[in-house]
């Protein structure tokens, strides 16, 4: 029988890593609802995220860093973790215009498996050419010491919880909050509008005369910074190795979005929260069978709910 | 297990038109078509093959002063990946279906091969029994797989795969030993142990590329060939490559396609068992990694695409791009990059970017293309395959 205690870490340290999940599924989701196009280098967008906060911070924070031999030894408030907040999905953004215009748009036409196949080679370059240039080593996890001045590097007492350590209580507090803004500005602006009505029928827009391909660029690299955010937020709590692209991204990410039902941001959100339910709740009871049954999880998912929790069933069959 | 696939498409033969065989052509392709030349063909590129790899590479490399020549093992681990290749071309490039998830049955064959060896280490029944289980486990797994297509289909064939990988990695470990895998696996050798698979086939020091491994190796991959062109050239054959082009023109020709796609992919987990049995057997070791992990679904897809999806042994090129440039250009060291090292898979997937990017019937269509170009452009069809054949014997 579980304690009162195990069971809401569980809950914690399941919505910690569904949101994580959730960041990276929305990004898939949005770029392959509106396009119809698979980006199997969605991972390594999540890869360039932890490995650019990482060299942020370490360069901003560290006493070996390059602010500290300018001579600046502190900017305020351990500002290394928040340059990298702004810094990260900065060049996501940028990373995901260029993969839009020159990766994705020449493969719009072109069979889905030969859009596999070319992001799959993508990542395979990107994994490469990280292990080439900073060394296929492991990174420890760059978690701030403080942030605003706050102390986020001891764990703190909650109700029915225990100790918790804050500074993943405070993770939960932000990657909800970027996938609160996601959420509104898909749903609730023009933007997202387009976004929407593209997923449904990407011609009838064009028809109406609204410029399709400036929200194709945008979504893309709306996806891609969220996913280079995520890698920054994973960074922080786990090691950083040139295969989390793959291992801690990608994979998840897809089976977010089959969960959760192709092109649907709700269902992102949703399918993240399910699978870091349960990735929480075996590796806190049963660790070895964690991951097994994860994926048997969405198997059955697909055999007896193709169309996810919120999808419609038709994107990308 | 191929006599099986034969008799299958015999019987489909007499429920459909006999005279669908071919594409009809001129008399050169119709000889291309038939079983017997085909075989030969690939028998004599088979027997000149290590000489041309790892003996006149090796030649030239001393010349120009790079050790391009490579290993003495290098024949035949790209015969065995050509073997896997094959077969995972007949669902990708013919029918359509891309899986992720092949690993699982390379690497399921892998290690029963290697369990097995050692109650008997009789490399035949290795092979028999890696490749059953192979079978076996392809069954259910293309079963639920095939229901769903597109993406879908990639994803739960991943999904199976991983699932088979973590098994394998933490709960199964008291079968497959975890993370440790199996090292020095022992097969006895062809003839009750009186060919170790170590020993020459020729008595001449020269080709000491020519081992008992490679010889057997060589032999399954006729079999390979000569079951893949039957199945190609076969009314079976051509529903497949009907389910590739349109799966729903199949369906409404009352075809039942489910069946049709399970096959496919039973077919290639086939292939993928014969081969993962044989890389035990002549690598001597499988771990997780090498077997069970999505990269190494992945490398087929690489190997198969970089080869090229149109022709029945195009996609044995890419395995011999893939696995010459792991084992080798991986080793040389460039008088002004240095060594090569570790960029080897970066490179890799750059040459499989623009591969998929310009060449979308890889290196072998890419040569067919151009071969029918030198050959006077706008030549007939059957002319211009031709030298296409001609073109890869002599690059085998």
């Amino acid at each position: 029988m579980l304690l009162q205690s195990e069971i809401a870490s569980i809950l914690l340290n399941g919505l910690q890593q569904g949101a994580i999940y959730a960041l990276l599924g929305i990004g898939l989701t949005i770029i392959l609802g509106t396009m119809e196009f698979l980006n199997l280098a969605h991972g390594a967008l999540y890869l360039v995220g932890a490995y650019v906060g990482l060299i942020v911070f370490q360069e901003t924070t560290l006493s070996n860093g390059f602010l500290y031999s300018a001579g600046i030894t502190s900017i305020g408030f351990e500002g290394g973790f928040l340059a990298a907040i702004v810094l990260v999905p900065i060049v996501g953004f940028g990373l995901g215009l260029l993969m839009e215009r020159f990766v994705a748009e020449p493969f719009y036409d072109r069979p889905e498996t030969d859009q596999l196949l070319v992001t799959f080679g993508l990542a395979l370059i990107v994994e490469e050419t990280v292990k080439n240039v900073i060394g296929g080593n492991t990174f420890q996890s760059i978690a701030p010491s403080t942030l605003f001045g706050v102390n986020v590097s001891q764990p703190i007492q909650l109700p029915f919880v225990g100790l918790f350590p804050s500074w993943r209580l405070l993770i939960i507090v932000i990657t909800f909050l970027v996938i609160g803004v996601t959420y509104l500005a898909i749903e609730r602006t023009d933007f997202g509008l387009v976004v929407q009505a593209g997923t449904r029928d990407s011609e009838m827009v064009r028809l109406l005369g609204i410029k399709i391909n400036r929200s194709y660029s945008l979504v893309f690299a709306l996806g891609a910074a969220l996913a280079a955010f995520a890698g920054l937020i994973g960074a922080s709590i786990q090691t950083v190795s040139p295969q989390i692209g793959t291992d801690q991204a990608l994979i998840p990410a897809f089976l977010t979005i089959v969960v959760g039902g192709a092109g649907s941001v709700r269902g992102a959100i949703a399918g993240g929260m399910v699978l870091g339910l349960i990735i929480s709740a075996m590796t806190q009871t049963y660790s070895q069978w964690a991951q097994i049954v994860l994926y048997l999880f969405v198997a059955l998912m697909l055999v007896f709910r193709p169309e996810g929790l919120f999808g419609t069933g038709e994107v990308g069959e | 297990m191929s006599d099986e696939v034969a008799t299958d498409g015999g019987a489909v033969v007499e429920s459909e038109e006999p005279a669908s065989g071919g594409s009809g052509g001129s008399a050169l392709s119709r000889l291309r078509e038939r079983d017997d030349f085909v075989v030969v063909a690939s028998a004599a590129a088979l027997v000149v093959f290590p000489f041309l790899l790892v003996d006149v590479l090796g030649a030239v490399g001393d010349v120009i002063g790079l050790s391009i020549g490579g290993y003495t093992g290098l024949p035949s681990l790209v015969l065995i990946y050509g073997i896997i290749v094959i077969g995972f071309n007949l669902l990708l490039g013919y029918t359509g279906l891309l899986s992720f998830g092949h690993a699982a049955f390379f690497g399921s064959a892998a290690y029963s091969a290697a369990l097995f060896s050692q109650i008997v280490p009789s490399p035949l029944l290795m092979v028999v029994v890696g490749t059953l289980v192979a079978t076996l486990l392809a069954w259910p797994i293309g079963f639920v797989s095939i229901r769903r297509s597109g993406v879908y289909f990639a994803v739960l064939t991943l999904t199976f795969g991983q699932a088979l990988y973590f098994y394998a990695l933490g709960p199964g470990s008291w079968l497959t030993n975890g993370d440790n895998g199996f090292s020095n696996i022992e097969a006895d050798g062809l003839f009750l142990g009186a060919l170790p698979f170590d020993a020459q086939l020729t008595p001449l020091p020269i080709l000491d590329s020519y081992t008992v491994m490679y010889g057997f190796a060589a032999i399954a991959m006729l079999v390979a060939i000569w079951v893949g062109n039957r199945i190609i050239n076969s009314p079976y054959g051509l529903i497949f490559e009907a389910l590739g082009e349109n799966e729903e023109r199949v369906e409404f020709v009352g075809l039942n396609v489910f069946r049709y796609k399970l096959m496919a992919f039973v077919i290639s987990a086939i292939f993928a068992g014969v081969g993962g049995a044989l890389f035990v057997i002549h690598e001597q070791y499988i771990h997780p990694t090498t077997g069970l992990y999505w990269i190494q679904s992945g490398d087929f897809v690489i190997m198969t695409v970089l080869g090229g999806t149109g022709s029945l042994v195009g996609p044995v090129f890419g395995a011999l791009v893939f696995e010459y440039v792991a084992n080798v250009v991986s080793g040389v060291s460039l008088p002004a990059i240095g060594s090569i090292g570790s960029l080897w898979r970066f490179v890799l997937g750059a040459v499989f970017v623009t591969i998929v990017w310009v060449f979308p019937r890889g290196i072998y269509g890419a040569f067919a293309d151009l071969a029918a170009l030198v050959n006077g452009g706008g030549g007939e069809g059957g002319d211009s395959t031709d030298p296409a054949a001609t073109d890869g014997g002599e690059r085998e």
